[in-house]
């Protein structure tokens, strides 16, 4: 049996003398795509913030293909990851830097030619060629979400984890990105209250701000 | 040609100056009349305290005492920047000690070793003003740098981790923030050395037409001090932010939100 590409057990996590997590689990299959949703402060996005290492949990354990997270291991686990966070902050810089800086890093250098499929992302999630030349501070919320969504797709990882990614979406560029999702083979961990990327989901997990956990 | 004594009787005559500014002070009711007047005495203590201490320093020409000199003047610059940049005192207390010992010691000794013919480290006289002028300046330059450095990754806390999410080491994703601290730190010199001479004639060469020397000789010092102090100020901004890093972040690259005071 393989192993789960994302093994969360008992996570624990305090912010501020406050708990956001209490004895969370959950395991994810290789290549399954899990939704999670349920009202704000119920800390979903924490659980993304877990896993990158961004957020240190009180208690609990996180495998990421096997690798237990640990201040050495998350290093290489982060390479293994895309992640788009809530309205995505890209830096000061056009978007062609932008797209380009990911694969300045040595982790990623080899990874470059991806660097081609540009025009075809461009093309299904509806932005011109123009875009490239604009500041990142020009671009609408739909645009950066869009950008953050091709950045993380172009280094092609294991494992995608999306925060919210469509809440400055219209309908019609919503709809794209679902179907661009769909021919992603990664395993991603959805973060949304938008119903319609229930469809893109093996499983939807309902995570309450009381620290239930209900499987769907 | 020997430099002029100033007897304190004379010295008064610029205590006089002060009568101006007072009036204007109190005649507008600026409300820093009591700053000012202790600030003028504090100056004059610690300034009295420094030469007396000097004079005994000068008279030695040890190699120790001057060293130990330098250390204390270090620590206190340490600890200024430490106040300065509004961080916790103890995280970084070490690591800027030993980016301000770097910053000072390596243009010092250059200065003292190889740009002077006839000094060494036991001189004092330059050892102890030179090495001031240069620590003044990366004391200066340091406050502007870590904090700015700190400050603008708090700031953009988010694109920052992003740079870790998409694959970059702790190094590739403070690269760029290290080099906005350092153009923001570096500028003033910079600046200050394009403009040098037209402006007004800079302390040293002052300090050292005032001793005797011609101003051709004069000049030449006043280069060297520049350089020293550009290459000071460059030292201690990237071994202030290299060397504090360790504790600044942790393991997983994150920035302590506990270093900052506020």
């Amino acid at each position: 049996m393989s192993q789960p590409a994302i093994d969360i057990s008992n996570l624990t996590v305090q912010i501020d003398g406050q708990t956001i997590l209490q004895d969370f689990s959950l395991g994810i299959d290789l290549g399954r795509k899990v939704a999670l949703t349920g009202p704000s402060g119920g800390g979903k996005s924490t659980i993304l913030r877990c896993i990158l290492g961004f957020v240190e949990p009180q208690a609990g354990k996180i495998f990421v293909s096997g690798q237990s997270l640990t201040a050495h291991s998350i290093w290489s686990v982060r390479k293994r990851i895309g992640y788009v966070a809530q309205e995505p902050d890209l830096g000061n810089a056009t978007v062609q830097d932008v797209l380009h800086r990911p694969f300045q890093y040595k982790a990623n250098q080899h990874l470059s030619g991806n660097l081609d499929r540009l025009p075809d992302w461009f093309k299904r999630f509806g932005l011109n060629a123009g875009v490239l030349s604009k500041e990142v501070g020009h671009l609408s919320g739909g645009e950066k979400q869009r950008i953050g969504l091709i950045s993380a797709l172009l280094l092609e990882r294991e494992i995608l984890l999306l925060d919210e990614i469509s809440s400055a979406l219209d309908k019609d560029n919503r709809q794209a990105v679902i179907e661009a999702l769909k021919n992603v083979p990664a395993t991603m961990m959805i973060v949304t209250h938008d119903e319609a990327f229930f469809e893109l989901a093996d499983r939807i997990v309902t995570i309450q701000p009381v620290r239930e956990e209900v499987g769907a | 040609m020997n430099i002029q004594d100033i007897t304190l009787l004379r010295l008064a005559a610029g205590y006089g100056l002060l009568i101006f500014p007072l009036a204007v002070m109190l005649w507008y009711r600026i409300p820093i009349v009591g700053r000012t007047v202790i600030a003028v005495v504090r100056m004059t203590v610690q300034l009295l305290f420094v030469g007396l201490y000097l004079q005994v320093v000068f008279r030695q020409n040890s190699l120790w005492l001057n060293l130990a000199w330098l250390m204390v003047m270090i620590l206190v610059a340490d600890v200024s920047i430490i106040h300065g940049c509004e961080f916790r005192l103890r995280i970084f207390l070490t690591p800027l000690f030993l980016a301000l010992v770097a910053g000072t010691a390596i243009p010092l000794v250059v200065f003292v070793g190889l740009i002077l013919k006839d000094a060494s480290l036991t001189d004092a006289q330059y050892v102890i003003p030179i090495g001031g002028m240069i620590l003044g300046n990366c004391l200066r330059a340091d406050i502007i740098g870590v904090r700015g450095f700190y400050e603008s990754i708090r700031k953009n806390e988010k694109a920052y981790l992003n740079c870790l999410a998409q694959g970059a080491t702790l190094s590739e994703a403070i690269r760029p923030y290290i080099a906005l601290a350092c153009q923001s730190a570096l500028a003033p010199t910079i600046a200050s050395m394009a403009t040098i001479g037209l402006v007004s004639l800079p302390g040293m060469m002052t300090g050292v037409i005032l001793g005797g020397a011609t101003p051709m000789t004069a000049i030449l010092y006043q280069i060297a001090i520049m350089l020293s102090i550009f290459s000071g100020t460059a030292i201690t901004i990237i071994l202030g932010i290299l060397l504090t890093t360790r504790s600044g972040f942790s393991a997983y690259g994150v920035l302590h939100r506990s270093l900052f005071v506020k």
